[in-house]
């Protein structure tokens, strides 16, 4: 048996030198390169309401799909993973599919906004968005497109108000939120959420941020810069390494009442699945939802791991559900370039089938 | 004969120096050159934010140093590399990237108390009262600034408890250390065949953090962490409730609004706005046609109160006063009929 490590000591300085080399020279490449836009794909403000825009996504062809499609994303981090940059984006892979978009931008919380509850994101703000635009296509019900978070506020949403919902399509949405292996999940257990929300009213982004980086915290926080190092050279990989890293920090507070709620009645006491869940005064049922549902998670989501994501369609009053794996993770679903391919026609052939 | 590989690390120390503080000084420019991390000028705290923003660059860069610095003496095709006095030298490198990168998160982010615990300790210690920076204090407190004392014991026994939960949390992490490493050397065991071997100091760094991530996950899932985690948190929001009311105190005694008013009114203006919502909610279909139908009920009830008034002023000249209320009660009558 021979020993593992067959590194030459010479090789070893080259090797270093080399890191340095690139460090250093990479210095006037980061020059003037400032910060990084996101696609920005041409949209048009349909709705506004307190820090909430509704905005409808415009595509080079007039949209062939009958009925349009509300992208709701999840209050942690910004909608713009979905239109993060021109040739990794969501919204225009749909849109060049033939699908009418629009997407709920929900702003920066400020403490103007620490008492939002649920109840007033559910059944206020997305109520009215989707209002607006089925007011715009003079139709009862439109499809909605859940993401993560924004996946679960869909459904209990669509739970809540089945007349206004025509097809509901999921992605990476934990449903059941105790499964073993979602760490966030684990750490929020014995979490005293009143302390945490009275002392802390908005629940800031930095520590967001704190939390996810502590997921994997020397992939997230060191090798992902060391692997920096190796792209300083090339201009366009850094600057779509600069554009995800801006996505990444850009992160809104939480609003404190809703995030309070959050936790506590679905991380902490599973609510959704239970049946047990009320929002406002409306219990969340979602049996009740029978509409089609196509539910997609990420076999590598660490965030969402696919057994939170997976039990939906158990609890669902519905005959049509779809069940899609993605081979990729939480992010990866959206910019990897599988995702660019398989996603948003998978989202629109499913579409089409029941319009 | 020179030391050779020993001469080189000795150059390459002063050259990634070198390489490090131009790096530093870029970073640090004067306004009017672009910076990466925007356009401010440096100031004391950006230093500070630009260093550890980079804090983990340089955590690798250490560590390949190390590495590099232990492989050199290290034969790569001897067979008792298991030995711990043979790999300790290499497996020794990996100690200090670990514990940077969660300290480095802590303190950059707004969740560390480090920053907090010893603003408080020197401003404690030049008000005089460095007794109540030490273990919690049981002291009779009395005169004027007897509720002072009171707080001040109360936050510092909350800082030392948060203290004492802070360091079980990082024996955890300690642990994690220890269990990547070991996860470490079995991996490495099962690399030596020829082909699957480590031939860059790189790959060794990747096999590291693989080890170290499977040990942080399995810690981080474990029921001993998600205590510990809760406890931690729980115990650093009590200091921060405390630190809070102390200021809001202060704020009152300046004349100054404290957050606890800006937010109680914050809460009656949300409360508020749901109820002009829910009066400006359109009527659902239901209810309007209840009030089509008391429209009409009412529109039929003024008719055959007119008609009543009609006859009744036909016979006016007798009972004005009594027929105009007995009048009165026949559309109700009537109404009630219907119904």
């Amino acid at each position: 048996m021979q020993a593992p490590l067959h590194i030459d000591p010479q090789q070893a300085f080259a090797e270093m030198a080399a890191f340095q080399r690139k460090l250093a020279a990479g210095m006037q490449n980061l020059r003037g390169l400032g910060e990084q836009e996101y696609a920005n794909t041409p949209r048009e403000a349909v709705y506004r309401e307190d820090k909430l825009t509704v905005w409808h996504m415009k595509g080079n062809a007039k949209p062939t799909a009958k009925v349009p499609t509300l992208i709701v994303y999840a209050l942690v981090n910004t909608v713009w993973m979905t239109d993060l940059q021109d040739d990794r984006s969501l919204v225009r892979n749909l849109l060049e599919q033939g699908e009418d978009v629009y997407l709920i931008d929900w702003g920066y919380p400020d403490g103007a906004d620490r008492w939002l509850t649920l109840d007033d994101y559910l059944n206020g703000y997305l109520d009215r968005a989707v209002d607006a635009v089925g007011r715009r296509h003079g139709l009862d019900a439109i499809n909605l497109l859940g993401i993560c978070q924004g996946g679960t506020f869909s459904l209990c949403y669509t739970a809540m108000h089945p007349e206004k919902v025509k097809n509901l399509v999921t992605m990476v949405t934990p449903v059941d939120f105790q499964t073993p292996d979602n760490m966030l999940s684990q750490w929020v257990q014995r979490m005293n959420v009143d302390l945490f929300v009275d002392t802390l009213g908005n629940v800031p982004a930095e520590l967001m941020n704190w939390v996810y980086l502590m997921l994997k915290p020397l992939r997230l926080n060191q090798q992902k810069y060391v692997g920096l190092v190796d792209i300083l050279d090339n201009p366009a990989e850094l600057k779509n390494f600069l554009r995800m890293e801006r996505w990444i920090f850009d992160s809104p507070d939480q609003a404190g009442e809703a995030f309070r709620q959050f936790i506590k009645d679905f991380y902490q006491q599973n609510k959704l699945i239970k049946g047990d869940l009320q929002i406002g005064n409306q219990p969340v049922d979602l049996g009740m939802i029978s509409q089609p549902v196509l539910n997609i998670y990420a076999n590598q989501d660490h965030l969402v791991p696919p057994d939170a994501s997976r039990p939906l369609g158990r609890h669902l009053g519905t005959k049509d559900y779809t069940e899609l794996a993605f081979k990729g993770g939480h992010i990866g679903i959206y910019v990897s370039s599988r995702a660019q391919r398989e996603v948003a026609p998978a989202i629109h052939q499913w579409l089409q089938q029941r319009t | 004969m020179p030391d050779q590989p020993h001469d080189f690390l000795k150059d390459y120390q002063a050259f990634a120096q070198q390489s490090w503080d131009t790096w530093m000084r870029y970073l640090q420019q004067q306004p009017g050159n672009p910076s990466p991390f925007g356009g401010m000028p440096p100031t004391a705290s950006q230093d500070d934010f630009l260093t550890r923003s980079l804090a983990n660059l340089q955590a690798y860069g250490t560590w390949l140093q190390q590495a590099a610095g232990a492989g050199a003496g290290v034969n790569p095709m001897m067979g008792n590399w298991q030995q711990p006095t043979v790999m300790q030298p290499f497996l020794a490198a990996f100690n200090q990237p670990f514990a940077q990168t969660v300290a480095g998160i802590d303190s950059a982010s707004a969740f560390g108390l480090d920053h907090q615990w010893n603003s408080w300790l020197q401003a404690m210690q030049r008000a005089g009262m460095s007794g109540l920076t030490g273990a919690p204090s049981q002291t009779a407190t009395f005169g004027i600034a007897r509720e002072m004392q009171l707080d001040q014991q109360a936050l510092a026994a909350a800082m030392a408890e948060y203290a004492q939960i802070n360091a079980r949390y990082q024996a955890l992490l300690q642990k994690v250390n220890t269990d990547g490493i070991s996860r470490l050397q079995d991996m490495l065991a099962a690399r030596a065949e020829p082909g699957q071997q480590i031939q860059s100091l790189k790959a060794l760094y990747d096999l590291w953090v693989d080890a170290m991530e499977e040990a942080y996950s399995q810690m981080a899932l474990s029921d001993e962490y998600r205590e510990v985690f809760g406890e931690l948190v729980n115990a650093q929001m009590r200091v921060r409730q405390m630190q809070q009311q102390q200021t809001e105190q202060m704020c009152r005694e300046l004349g100054i609004p404290t957050r606890s008013e800006v937010d109680s009114l914050g809460k009656r203006v949300q409360q508020l706005r749901r109820e002009m919502r829910e009066r400006q909610r359109p009527v659902p279909q239901q209810d309007e046609t209840l009030v089509d139908a008391l429209q009409t009920e009412i529109a039929d009830l003024k008719r055959e109160l007119a008609a009543a008034k009609a006859k009744t002023k036909d016979a006016s000249a007798v009972r004005p006063i009594k027929s105009a209320a007995s009048t009165a009660k026949a559309p109700r009558s009537a109404s009630s009929k219907r119904k």
